[in-house]
């Protein structure tokens, strides 16, 4: 018993400064621990990169770890980042911002760095980081255990962390709507008839603006979001291709009949610059793309007088059984797995992707959308988004509902999709629907066995 | 015989027509161009012509856009990317005149073994597309620390400038007769003399058409500054983009630039332009 009592006691006099110690090294963060390192940034061209830009002296100041970065242009950010990555040991960058549908090509390539033992080691993240604060639907987009397959998401390693994002949203000229007494289109056929109704009586304008150019990028946006709130699903759970299914042919087709009747006359050459500048140009009713791109467009000096101010935001249409599933695009940072500086590249992740820096970039610079919880409950950030008719609303009834990434993961996201895109284009110069996209799905399935993903 | 003439004259109308047509035609990208460069950025999207033509495109590329402190477009650095590509495609054009012009000559006069295969191989380096090599490139770059240096760009825009000059040079040098050469050695010339002082005046044509053109591809290209460069080193191809940005599309700055960008190449056709005539040589030796 005594013995019992002796070890007993023993283990707590070993526990306990083991203890103390731990809570002492959360008290006091050593910030300056890899002060005089190097740390080389991969940005892209953003107003997001403009914003750490701006505040990376105080990194430096708080740190004492240099910061030397890159910023190249978005069309060929990726080309860049690839290619330095594919170098592995040699590659320059230790950091570098990414989407989170390349977290499906680089990951399994063992590019990136799996986050996971940073984010949960005391030792290494400040207590202050709060990591729960980023919102969880973003979290989980960007976690994955390399399986292909939509319940794989949300599992594995955490490999990006998320940094600024995208909700893709309807936007809307409020005046034009009025002008016809239409309200915002809370369905895909009300979508394609309020387009329809406004190309009708503003002939000079297009009465939607929604991506069309041959890239994976003139799915992610509206199209996947009215595909995803359908119902309607990319693949299967055996990872079949399910673009061709009853539901994903309705959809196509609407979406078609859309473009042709209302949309912009060069649309196969859409990307979100045309999209973006037609709307903020007054030259299309309606935009169904990234919330953040109307926001860019609304700002006195850069929208023209009777675009100012007449912009609003809705959450996209819902599908027939009254769903919204709103597809998102994350901008994210993430770590080389090349890189030699590792535990300092972390100390400037969770700097970057800090309540300090993140809340400041959101209140002082054009840092939209947050993607911590406290900064939208912040009063400073709500007051700058006030000026944006209905956009903190929107963004409060797209995350309570199903809001992620509505892809499946796999690594041939781009490959796949920017197919997807061709088959679209094609439907929209009048190739039927189904047979098409049965074609598309026969050829996608071809693309996978290829690759192994479908047996 | 009135018919005829009426028909030549008829025919020449009709080709000088097609030529100005053509002409117009050719220089049309260039004159939206320019119109593009002088709109702002509300004008840039109307159908209806409205035309204020305004300057702060170029203010805005070259002295900063008085709006980057509130985040709305970065900071440009046209200027010195401006720079950038001048050190790069001068400095290629000279590396390959230093290394090409003896290496064509060599090839235009002298057998030597493997001659022809040696001349495929410089040709061969245009063969292939740039990404074919670019991967391996960026891991040998980065190893040497040859990544984001002027040495580095420089060097890898041989694969571009040094088989053009060799190939134009090499047949413009087998168009000297040997017998100059040859005359000049009986009059007691040493050889670099003869070199410098009889050839490189009688390829002078050439050697100014070949750096010319060597000096637009060079100016010209955008994959190898793009993957093997970064900020130290980028050229004005690459940055062009950069007008392009997510919160804005500023065509008309992209447009004042690529204005701004295109002077250095009329600057030096222009300066060039009197030796741009062949056959200088041609009957300095009557046979």
């Amino acid at each position: 018993m005594n013995r019992r009592l002796l070890s007993l006691l023993l283990v707590l006099a070993l526990a306990l400064p083991v203890g103390m110690s731990v809570t002492s090294a959360q008290d006091e963060f050593d910030w300056r621990k890899h002060e005089g390192t190097t740390l080389r940034l991969l940005l892209n061209q953003h107003p997001y990169q403009q914003a750490l830009v701006g505040e990376l002296a105080k990194f430096t100041e708080l740190t004492g770890i240099q910061t030397e970065y890159d910023v190249i242009p978005e069309q060929n950010y990726f080309d860049k980042v690839t290619i330095d990555l594919s170098a592995g040991d040699a590659s320059t960058y230790d950091v570098f911002m990414t989407g989170a549908y390349m977290i499906w090509q680089y990951a399994p390539a063992g590019w990136m760095e799996p986050l996971e033992p940073y984010i949960n080691d005391p030792a290494k993240t400040n207590p202050d980081y709060d990591f729960e604060d980023i919102l969880p639907d973003l979290r989980n987009s960007e976690m994955w255990n390399l399986i292909p397959g939509r319940e794989n998401l949300g599992q594995g390693s955490q490999y990006a962390l998320p940094w600024g994002w995208e909700a893709n949203a309807l936007m809307y000229r409020t005046d034009l709507l009025e002008e016809l007494g239409l309200g915002v289109p809370k369905s895909l056929d009300e979508l394609v008839s309020t387009a329809k109704a406004l190309k009708d009586a503003n002939p000079e304008m297009a009465g939607i603006a929604v991506r069309g150019s041959l890239n994976w990028a003139t799915i992610h946006p509206g199209f996947m979001t009215m595909y995803a709130s359908s119902g309607c699903v990319d693949y299967d759970e055996e990872m079949r291709p399910a673009m061709n299914s009853e539901c994903a042919v309705e959809v196509t087709e609407k979406w078609a009949q859309m473009v042709r009747e209302s949309g912009p006359e060069a649309w196969t050459t859409y990307t979100w610059y045309q999209c973006g500048s037609d709307f903020g140009a007054g030259k299309a009713a309606m935009l169904f793309d990234a919330d953040i791109l109307g926001y860019f467009q609304n700002q006195p000096g850069t929208a023209p007088e009777g675009v100012l101010g007449n912009i609003a935001w809705a959450p996209g249409p819902l599908g027939p059984d009254g769903s919204l599933r709103t597809n998102i695009w994350i901008w994210s940072l993430a770590m080389n797995a090349g890189s030699k500086h590792k535990d300092a590249a972390w100390y400037f992740l969770q700097w970057a992707t800090g309540k300090d820096f993140l809340t400041t970039a959101a209140v002082d610079y054009t840092f939209v959308n947050p993607v911590r919880q406290s900064i939208w409950d912040n009063p400073d950030f709500q007051a700058r988004l006030a000026e944006q008719t209905d956009y903190y609303e929107t963004f409060q009834i797209i995350s309570a509902n199903d809001m992620k990434i509505q892809f499946t993961p796999q690594p041939l996201f781009f490959e796949t999709t920017t197919e997807w895109a061709g088959a679209l284009q094609d439907i929209y110069a009048g190739a039927d629907a189904k047979t098409r996209l049965d074609e598309l799905a026969e050829n996608l399935t071809f693309m996978l066995e290829d690759a192994g993903i479908l047996d | 015989m009135e018919t005829k003439v009426i028909n030549k004259r008829a025919g020449r109308i009709i080709a000088d027509v097609l030529m100005v047509a053509y002409f117009l035609f050719a220089l049309f990208p260039i004159f939206w161009m320019v119109l593009m460069s002088l709109k702002s950025t509300d004008e840039l999207f109307t159908t209806q012509f409205v035309f204020k033509p305004t300057l702060d495109n170029y203010h805005a590329i070259l002295f900063g856009d008085p709006r980057a402190a509130a985040g709305v477009v970065a900071k440009q650095e046209f200027p010195r990317n401006f720079m950038n590509s001048v050190i790069i495609s001068s400095g290629s054009v000279i590396v390959s005149l230093i290394v090409g012009v003896p290496a064509a000559y060599a090839l235009a006069r002298y057998n030597f073994k493997a001659k022809e295969n040696l001349a495929f191989t410089f040709l061969s380096f245009r063969f292939a597309p740039e990404l074919v090599v670019i991967i391996p490139l960026s891991v040998i770059y980065r190893k040497l620390g040859l990544y984001d240096t002027y040495y580095g760009i420089i060097w890898v825009l041989q694969l571009i400038t040094l088989p053009l000059l060799i190939w134009v040079l090499r047949s413009y040098f087998e168009d000297v007769s040997p017998e100059i050469e040859q005359a000049a050695m009986v009059d007691g010339y040493p050889w670099w003399r003869i070199f410098f002082r009889i050839l490189l005046p009688l390829v002078r044509p050439g050697l100014a058409a070949a750096s010319l053109l060597a000096f637009v591809f060079a100016w010209n290209t955008f994959m190898f500054p793009l993957i093997l460069g970064a900020s130290q080193v980028q050229t004005v191809t690459v940055s062009a983009l950069g007008y392009v940005s997510s919160a804005q599309a500023f065509f008309n700055r992209m447009a004042a630039a690529s204005v701004i960008a295109s002077f250095p190449q009329m600057i030096v056709a222009l300066s060039i332009q009197r030796y741009l005539i062949r056959g200088l040589s041609f009957g300095a030796v009557k046979g």
